[in-house]
Order: structure tokens, then sequence, then C-alpha cells
């Protein structure tokens, strides 16, 4: 299997502040990734520098064979929580932004994904549900065909019977050879869809295994070993 | 989709299949829905549901037609097996427990007989 990603000795810093120390992680092409770690432990800032939203000066990071933010950028859609609109923006005026910004941005894939999980275009963000708020998050992010997907907690707050939406139309749309990575803290209604967890601790990645090694050698699941980890009583 | 924590997705899912293949819900020699469908169907990773599909292939329970996807075999004697399999699981646990209670294996069978002749008469 090829690789779609590579972090190789990445160090971040901010106000002189470590964020991330020595993160080393590869990804191959066509899985989907869970990231899991405690609120604080870096999840959101991996995601950004592998985005390319903020830069490096510690460390590289490959996407698909390319190391310049520039042209990263191209390879990866990170999901966008809107926070950047005006609340009474309707969701057609935000679906045409996104059309503009990203060459990449099917309009067609958009509308299926929003027929499914039920998104008005006429409605204004500052009339959206946070569960309807996700569905739309994550419909624009996912229209974009492109090669790495990074979901930033794509669940969080979320009610129970979006979570199920959102997770099937995940499964739905994602093409073979396309990658995704989902971060969580809330593991246990994911474990089904992922392929490998990469689990952060302590600013940095503390380990990365397969979730059926995780059943069958420990005899754990997905939440449990992880909860395990963070009380220590499991060692690698 | 309700999984069990600990035990292998893929597993699972296989298990799944299995049992509506012999509940006949999926006949000999039909085509099973494809991969995405069965993911969408399983909440599942699409890896995960070719790992299942690959182990049931191997076992001879279903045929990968390349292009065409996949097809409950027409061997109904792989299924009278899988079939027999699965009950002997079933009974598996019953029986130690009853073994336990000092039943002989005389005790149990006749009080497995007056309990499907009762489960009968509830029924008429």
């Amino acid at each position: 299997m090829s690789k779609i990603l590579e972090v190789n000795d990445l160090s971040y810093k901010k106000n002189n502040k470590t964020i991330l120390a020595n993160i080393n992680l590869s990804v191959d092409n066509g899985k989907i990734i869970g990231l899991l770690g405690e609120n604080g432990v870096g999840k959101t800032t991996l995601m950004r520098l592998i985005a390319g939203v903020n830069s490096i000066r510690e460390g590289v990071i490959t996407v698909n064979g390319a190391t310049k933010k520039s042209e990263i950028k191209q390879y990866v859609s990170l999901s966008d929580q809107l926070a950047g609109f005006n609340k009474s923006t309707r969701i057609s005026e935000i679906v045409r932004f996104y059309e503009n910004v990203y060459p990449d941005f099917s309009v067609k894939k958009y509308q299926e994904i929003a027929e499914y999980l039920g998104l008005d275009k006429t409605k204004r963000l500052s009339s959206l549900s946070t569960g309807t708020l996700g569905k739309l998050v994550i419909a624009l992010t996912i229209s974009r065909e492109t090669k790495l997907y990074l979901l930033d907690e794509p669940l969080s707050g979320i009610d129970s019977m979006s979570r199920k939406k959102i997770i099937s139309s995940i499964i739905r749309w994602k093409s073979d050879e396309s990658t995704i990575i989902i971060s969580d803290h809330y593991v246990t209604e994911i474990a089904s869809l992922l392929d490998d967890v990469v689990i952060m601790k302590d600013k940095t990645i503390y380990e990365v295994d397969s979730v059926e090694s995780i059943q069958e050698k420990h005899h754990l699941g997905i939440e449990e070993y992880y909860e395990q980890i963070y009380e220590g009583s499991v060692t690698k | 989709m309700e999984y069990i924590d600990n035990i292998p997705i893929y597993l699972q899912i296989k298990d799944i299949l299995y049992r509506k293949i012999i509940s006949n819900e999926y006949e000999l020699g039909s085509q099973l829905p494809s991969v995405r469908q069965l993911a969408v169907q399983f909440s599942a990773n699409s890896n995960t549901v070719q790992k299942a599909l690959k182990e049931m292939t191997e076992e001879n329970v279903i045929i990968s037609q390349r292009g065409k996807g996949n097809y409950v075999t027409e061997d109904g004697k792989i299924i009278n097996k899988l079939k027999k399999n699965l009950v002997n699981e079933m009974f598996d646990a019953t029986y130690e427990k009853l073994r336990s209670l000092h039943m002989n294996d005389e005790e149990i069978t006749t009080s497995f007989n007056n309990y499907v002749q009762e489960k009968e008469h509830a029924h008429e």
C-alpha cells in the first residue's frame, strides 16, 4: 500500500509553549483512521498542520508526495466549523463559497449528500441545530474530490440520530482510494468505521495499531483500551 | 449496528452473514449485496466488509466472481455443515450448564424432548 501521509519529527510550539513534540506518523492510502486523545492533547493542531493551515518550523509533513504547503492544500480537505461565516449566511451561499474556493468541490456530490442528510439550502446558519450544523460541515468537507479528509471531532456534541447519519454518509461517499482521519474522544460508536487508531498522549503519538489487533491481542474494545492507556495500566 | 466491543468486527459481520445464509434469507446461488451496500448496512468500513467476505470465500461459502460480485454457493452440503456448526455452538453452552447440574446425557435428552413438546403445546 502506498502512503498518503508521512509526518517526520514534527514538533510545534505556540508562544514558546510546546503543543506537539516529536510526532512521527505514516498513513496508508485508502484507510479510515481514528485519531484519539483527550481534549487539549493536540489533535486539532496536528490536523491543521497536516492540512497546511498552520506553518511548521520543525519537522516534515508529506501528503501524497508533496511537502510544499501550497501543494499539500489541494490534497487535503479539513473540516471547518464555519465560524468564519456570518450567522445570517444561508447554506446555499456557503455552498457557493466552497464551489468558488475549491476547484475540486463537487456540487453534484454535495447535493446527493445534502439530500441524504436532509439539509435545506435556504436555511441560515443561525437557525441550525448542533446536529444539522454537524451534518453540513461533513457534507461540505467530503464533497471535495480529494485524497485526504481530516474530520475534526465530527460527532462531538451531536445527538445520536444525527451521529448515525453522519457515520453512514461517510461510509456511503468515501471513495476506495481516499483516506480519512477522524478525531474523537468518544470511540465506541466509530470503532466499526476504523481500520486503525492513532492514540495521542502527552503531546505526542503514543501508539498506532489496527482496531482488529487491539481486539485480538488485548481482547479489549477500543474505548477500554484507550481508557487503560490514559490510566497508565496498558504498556506497549 | 450494535457490535461487541472486544471481538473483531469482521468476525461479527461474517457471523451475521452466515446466519442470514443459514436461515435462507440469502438463498443458495443468490447474489449478495455489494461491498458498499453491506458496509452501509453494517455501519462498517468497506475494508472490514471485504475481510469478512474474503474469509467466507476461503471457507467456500461464497463464490467471488470477478467484476460481478459475490454469490452464495450452490452446494447445499456446505451450508448444512455451517448450520450444524452453528447449532452445536448454541448447544455447547447449554449442554455444559446442564452437565454442571450433574445431569447425565439421558436426563438431558429427556428434558429437552419434554421442553420441545411443551413449546409445541404452547403454540397450539
